[in-house]
């Protein structure tokens, strides 16, 4: 039985950072393969119906429908993470997930967008939108410099969490949209460590 | 700065881990550093001279580092030795990417783009790695910036003046009392410069807490070269005409 489906799109980071959650918590998932480009079929009403912002990814578990990336990590991390370290539940580690997962919604969308505009040709000002990355970028790797010095190898806790996953790929796939990881050495070494991590997948793309 | 016989630091030792590589830039020349798996680092050209796909792209195999596109491998000297695609094929010692001199010390790797540099000024102090900052300026302007941002003392404890020293062209000091940091100036281009910050001192001392009291300082000297308030402008401008 395998209850878990993704409405997925391969080249969609948010659907792969689902993937990378279903793949590194090693539960067993179905994909949909869903038609977004040239088809457009995300927006078409079935989808409208599941989703009306009209984006992936859609995770279905049994009668439940959920749409957003960071709302589905959690939902996965919660109801089949028996361990619950992927979300800690205790005060602090929690909302330290949720600090970086909410980084990772508002801050990190650029990065987004700007993989989207050089991949696809979505519109966009390339220069912005790389500068706004990289800013973004930045900010992760100061992050990460700062937690080194306290031996601390993970965005949020200890160990992996569900931050580190909807972290990952805005960095992994920089090349996509010019932006290099040569001036990221603790994004570097964070990235190193999440390739190891047991369950790890990579995307189509320059992934690294 | 002159690009000729000098040293140039192009990263910490420690932000280059044993088994990985990655890409940057001196004098706007594209340059991969890499280190093995037995922990020497090398500094190459940063481009596979099969069909020119940037080496930093690939990865460390032992102490061959195999190109992202086709997996061509280069041994230590630079050498081709594997084409997965002609695995039966003696491959042609023509087929060989440009290798630089590389070193490390005082916490930084160190190249140069001459083939007769003068030797790297032995520093035998120990040191505790800080952290690299990338700045949107010429290397002479971020050198005119080190100055900016008072340095709070963590050893001693007592509070004493803030004094830059010159070490050479490419390797600055900041001190007070008695902790001091190192400062590797990378000129990437003429309009980005790195410098790369080690602590002096024993890692005892300074792992950890010492990190993180000078990684304020770094996050605070990065705001003012990028941010200079009119004051600091005037004053690196009074300093400029000094020099």
């Amino acid at each position: 039985m395998s209850a878990l489906v993704l409405f997925n799109y391969e080249l969609d980071e948010s659907c792969y950072k689902v993937r990378l959650a279903l793949s590194l918590l090693g539960l067993d998932w179905q994909p949909v393969a869903v038609d977004v480009f040239p088809g457009k079929e995300h927006l078409t009403p079935p989808f409208l119906a599941m989703n009306p912002a009209g984006r992936l990814p859609i995770l279905r578990d049994g009668d439940l429908v959920l749409h957003g990336t960071e709302a589905i990590l959690a939902y996965v991390a919660r109801a089949h993470d028996p361990s619950g370290k992927w979300l800690p539940p205790d005060g602090a580690g929690f909302a330290m997930v949720m600090q970086w997962l909410n980084f990772s919604a508002r801050d990190l969308g650029i990065t987004i967008a700007a993989r989207q505009h050089s991949l696809f040709d979505t519109p966009g000002d390339e220069t912005a939108l790389r500068a706004a990355s990289s800013q973004a970028i930045r900010i992760m790797d100061d992050h990460m410099t700062a937690r080194g010095f306290a031996r601390a190898e993970w965005f949020a806790a200890g160990h992996a969490t569900i931050a580190d996953i909807a972290l990952f790929p805005a960095f992994a796939l920089s090349r996509d949209f010019g932006i290099d990881h040569d001036e990221y050495p603790a994004l570097r070494r964070w990235a190193r460590r999440f390739r190891a991590l047991p369950g790890f997948k990579t995307m189509p793309g320059k992934c690294k | 700065m002159s690009t000729g016989g000098n040293w140039h630091p192009v990263g910490l030792s420690y932000s280059i881990e044993a088994g990985s590589s990655a890409g940057t830039r001196l004098f706007g020349q594209e340059l991969v550093v890499w280190r093995d798996t037995s922990g020497m680092a090398h500094v190459w050209e940063d481009r596979c001279p099969h069909r020119g796909m940037k080496l930093s792209f690939g990865f460390v195999r032992g102490d061959h580092i195999a190109c992202l596109y086709h997996g061509w491998q280069y041994d230590r000297a630079g050498y081709c030795q594997y084409i997965p695609a002609h695995p039966d094929l003696e491959v042609p010692k023509t087929f060989k990417v440009p290798v630089y001199l590389a070193q490390e010390q005082g916490g930084m790797i160190w190249t140069t783009l001459s083939e007769n540099p003068p030797p790297l000024p032995v520093d035998r102090d120990q040191t505790v790695p800080l952290r690299s900052l990338y700045l949107d300026c010429s290397a002479g302007a971020a050198i005119a910036g080190l100055g900016m941002v008072r340095l709070m003392p963590f050893a001693s404890g007592a509070l004493a003046d803030t004094i830059v020293h010159r070490l050479t062209d490419t390797l600055y000091a900041v001190s007070t009392g008695d902790d001091r940091l190192l400062i590797g100036i990378q000129a990437i281009s003429d309009t980005r410069t790195a410098l790369h910050l080690a602590i002096c001192g024993s890692p005892k001392l300074y792992e950890g807490f010492g990190q993180s009291h000078f990684l304020d300082w770094a996050l605070q000297l990065r705001r003012a070269i990028e941010q200079p308030s009119p004051q600091a402008l005037a004053a690196r401008g009074a300093a400029a005409e000094m020099n």
